[in-house]
């Protein structure tokens, strides 16, 4: 086995659900400019739940909609319920309600599913594809592709639609959109959707072959952020970004070893924080 | 009186801890030590987060490294105290060091980063288990002879001390600061707070508290585990101090006794321990700001029958009315001020502005702009929308660095100093005034002493700001919280904010915009009287009417250039001046 070979595959692999994830969490940022602590609990309330219907005699396709339709409300309700009501309180304050749900729903998820990591069969079966001297799971060629299409589709979906000049307009200025007509709530309401839908799609494909279990949600927040961080928080950006991420992640994982992958990440965090941190002091309070 | 209603709450707050002899199920003498060590721990965390309302999401991560340190250097064979001060020393060094680096980012990157932190810690308490014991645990041994009885004793003795440590933490001057960083960092860096000190400092002294908490917990528990340092612990640090309530005094206490003697009462097995402070802190998010103590505090403010009244802030507990300074004892200090002495000879050339260009991007804000301003008058910048006077505010107060060009002032480059080291010198007022609610007017005002007059004492201070006030005309409001106060005069508060402590330069932004007649009035005569005690004033006006009545010379802007300066009543009817604001003319 080639094991440079081998880590562009698994790079791949994970970065195209960093990809996914940052894309979500980029559009409700910038529809909310609130981000979202909570995001990454879309992909394990989307994961656990898929294995927990499968393991109930559910049919798997099944499963598969009801899991992405529930990862999609579980952020559609989040905004409904905590955030849009609360659009006047300050950032800070809307951050502390995301994370406040994400560890309650890690307590939920803990409750319902348990301590060990659930899986649920692949999709897509047969033996992995080899090339160059790297294993590719047939899933994860899935999952790569995918996540591009998905990428490809919400950029036209942003760039191309009355809905992504709404979104836009949103993130500028809720309330001159308001004012010209943009409907606001139900931009926010797509937002989200579209959030948690990425969300929980990233898990349908990825836990087959990574396990998920309650505590896996933050972390995925966490890698979700770093790669729109290092986007600057453009959706476009964030999956070439989410990708370039998974890659690193990768080789770090392959020749200095699994453990060595969380604080290495973390650096690239600082970095990406420092490099963006020149644009954005006194959050965006600059113009004075 | 206020002393004696903070020390009964401290005492009660000590008696509570004492309760083990009280008979109360379960709350044993074990459950108050743990308790009252994750207290001290807890009030580092409300430094940060409750005090500065900084979002610290990674502290356990403090209060576990170092047992980890301390553990590590006993295995190499340190004594036992030399490594709990080693585990402590290195502690408050690593806080130093993160605070650093992620101190001058937006508070979103704060945040991951220091959950990040969390992260990295308990990743690599697991990652090696030949010097951290691994996913098993880390064993402390030489804590177990001093026997429960000391441990508790030094428990609540620790604790003690670091209640006293933040009452003396938060008083005062520096309550009215970290109130001022906390609300606004902009306005705080303009009147002279160095935002990026006042986080570190406050993020180093909170690990100290964690560092010395999680010395206690390692000892004395015995055992630390990767889990310690992680994420869920540091959520559930958050979500104990929310529920006891963020920003008091007695939050940690309530907070971390109130959850630790849950847990033992119940006896709810681990499955739901998450679940719990999950729900506890979503709850105190949503539902009560202040937590537990934030509830009790209405029924203790009624218990005690704190007569004074107002100024009471929403947290409760033992915060008078503002006292007010007496200006007599001002004067003679004032006039010590450095600033004071160039005001006062004012008559040369105070701002000079050389040659100054800002790009954003491929956008020009402004080209080579120069002129310059003299001690004693009114100069006016004016200019449509767009014409870039923000941009150049921003750049003589220090938010912006020019691209080209020098900034001087007296003579002397400040174009590279920061914002809060031109304050002294330069004050300056907002469009939309930056004052802090919560604050009275006059802390709002002593705020900026503070800064430019550290070593006066507090009285003085007060007395300075209250003749500042005397001046304007708002002596009456002195007492009050400006939250209550309408926008009218939130500008002129703004305004006498950005004038005390006699600085040579003062900046104001559209003073006249949000004012009635007879507020117009009261400004002009402000203005003058700010010009004739040697000021240099410069002002950024649409109102060209108020303008005129009080510029003497100025400078149009049109797409970042200069068209016009000189004097201002001639500058106005120059035909390319007329043309920039009204369009072509025939």
């Amino acid at each position: 086995m080639n094991l440079f070979t081998q880590s562009i595959y698994s790079g791949l692999t994970s970065g195209a659900v960093y990809a996914l994830l940052a894309m979500g969490l980029v559009i409700a940022f910038r529809t909310t400019r609130v981000v979202n602590l909570a995001h990454g609990e879309s992909y394990a309330v989307g994961g656990l739940s898929i294995a927990l219907l499968q393991q109930a005699g559910v049919p798997m396709l099944l499963a598969l909609v009801a899991g992405i339709v529930l990862g999609m409300v579980f952020l559609w309700g989040m905004d409904r319920v905590l955030l849009r009501p609360r659009a006047s309180w300050p950032v800070p304050s809307l951050i502390l309600i995301t994370l406040g749900l994400a560890f309650l729903t890690r307590g939920v998820l803990l409750v319902a599913a348990g301590v060990d990591p659930l899986s649920f069969p692949r999709l897509v079966a047969g033996p992995p594809l080899r090339w160059a001297g790297g294993i590719l799971p047939r899933q994860a060629l899935v999952l790569i592709g995918v996540s591009i299409v998905a990428a490809i589709a919400v950029a036209v979906f942003l760039g191309r639609t009355r809905f992504g000049r709404q979104l836009r307009a949103t993130a500028e200025h809720p309330d001159a959109a308001q004012l010209m007509g943009v409907n606001v709530n139900a931009t926010r309401a797509v937002a989200f959707l579209l959030a948690g839908g990425l969300g929980a799609l990233a898990a349908a494909l990825l836990v087959p072959l990574v396990p998920v279990d309650f505590q896996t949600g933050l972390g995925m927040t966490l890698r979700g952020f770093i790669a729109a961080a290092l986007a600057g928080m453009v959706p476009g950006a964030a999956v070439f970004c989410g990708f370039i991420l998974g890659l690193f992640e990768a080789f770090v994982t392959s020749y200095g070893g699994a453990l060595a992958s969380d604080p290495v990440v973390f650096v690239v965090l600082i970095v990406a924080a420092l490099w963006r941190s020149r644009s954005i002091r006194f959050e965006g309070r600059a113009r004075a | 009186m206020k002393a004696r209603a903070r020390a009964i709450t401290l005492l009660a707050a000590l008696l509570g801890l004492a309760s083990p002899w009280f008979g109360i199920p379960g709350w044993t003498l074990s459950v108050a030590t743990v308790a009252a060590f994750t207290a001290l721990a807890l009030i580092g965390l409300n430094l940060v987060f409750g005090v500065l309302g900084m979002l610290a999401f990674g502290q356990a991560a403090f209060v576990a490294l170092p047992g980890y340190v301390a553990g590590m250097l006993e295995l190499l064979g340190a004594p036992t105290l030399a490594a709990m001060l080693a585990g402590v020393v290195v502690t408050v060094v690593v806080a130093a060091v993160v605070a650093r680096i992620f101190v001058q980012l937006p508070g979103t990157y704060f945040a991951v980063g220091t959950l990040g932190f969390s992260f990295v810690i308990e990743g690599l308490a697991r990652a090696f288990p030949e010097w951290t014991g691994g996913a098993s645990g880390l064993v402390f041994a030489s804590g177990r002879d001093i026997g429960p009885m000391a441990w508790y004793a030094l428990a609540t003795s620790a604790l003690a001390l670091g209640l006293l440590a933040w009452h003396f933490t938060v008083r005062t001057a520096r309550d009215r600061r970290f109130r001022t960083v906390r609300h606004d960092e902009l306005a705080a860096a303009v009147v002279g707070i160095d935002v990026a000190r006042v986080k570190v400092g406050m993020f180093t002294l909170a690990s100290g508290f964690c560092a010395v908490a999680g010395i206690g917990l390692a000892y004395y528990v015995g055992v630390l585990v990767p889990e310690g340092a992680g994420v869920n612990r540091s959520l559930e640090y958050v979500g104990t101090l929310l529920l006891g309530g963020a920003g008091s005094m007695l939050g940690p206490i309530v907070g971390a006794a109130l959850v630790q003697w849950l847990f033992v009462v119940a006896g709810y097995g681990k499955q739901f321990e998450l679940l719990l402070y999950g729900a506890a802190f979503l709850g105190a998010v949503l539902y009560a700001r202040h937590g537990l103590v934030g509830l009790a505090a209405p029924l203790w403010r009624r218990a005690v029958s704190d007569r004074t009244g107002h100024g009471e802030r929403a947290d409760g507990f033992g915060r008078r009315a503002p006292e007010l300074g007496d200006p007599a004892l001002a004067d003679a200090r004032l006039q010590g001020l450095p600033a004071a002495r160039g005001a006062a000879g004012g008559s040369g050339e105070a701002l000079s502005v050389v040659d100054v260009s800002k790009n954003f991007g491929g956008v020009q804000a402004l080209r080579s702009v120069s002129f310059s301003v003299r001690y004693g008058e009114i100069f006016a910048l004016v200019g449509p929308n767009g014409a870039g006077k923000s941009t150049l505010f921003n750049v003589i107060s220090g938010v912006e660095p020019p691209s080209a060009g020098q900034v001087l002032l007296d003579g002397e480059r400040i174009d590279g100093l920061p914002i809060h080291r031109r304050a002294p010198r330069i004050g300056r007022a907002f469009q939309v005034a930056r004052l802090v609610p919560g604050l009275s007017v006059l802390d709002n005002v002593v705020t900026r002493l503070d800064q430019i007059a550290p070593d006066m004492p507090e009285a003085a201070r007060r007395g300075a700001a209250l003749r500042q006030l005397r001046q304007f005309g708002l002596e009456g409001l002195a007492a009050d919280d400006v939250a209550v106060l309408a926008a009218g005069q939130h500008k002129l508060i703004d305004l006498a904010r950005a004038a005390v402590g006699s600085p040579r330069l003062v900046l104001l932004d559209e003073p006249a915009v949000g004012l009635t007649a007879a507020e117009l009035d009261h400004l002009r005569r402000l203005l003058l009287e700010l010009r004739d005690s040697g000021c240099a004033v410069v002002v950024v006006e649409h109102n060209i009417a108020f303008v005129s009545s009080v510029a003497d010379r100025g400078v149009v802007l049109d797409g970042g250039a200069l068209i016009a300066a000189g004097d201002f009543s001639s500058i106005i009817r120059e035909p390319r001046v007329l043309e920039a604001y009204f369009g072509v003319l025939s």
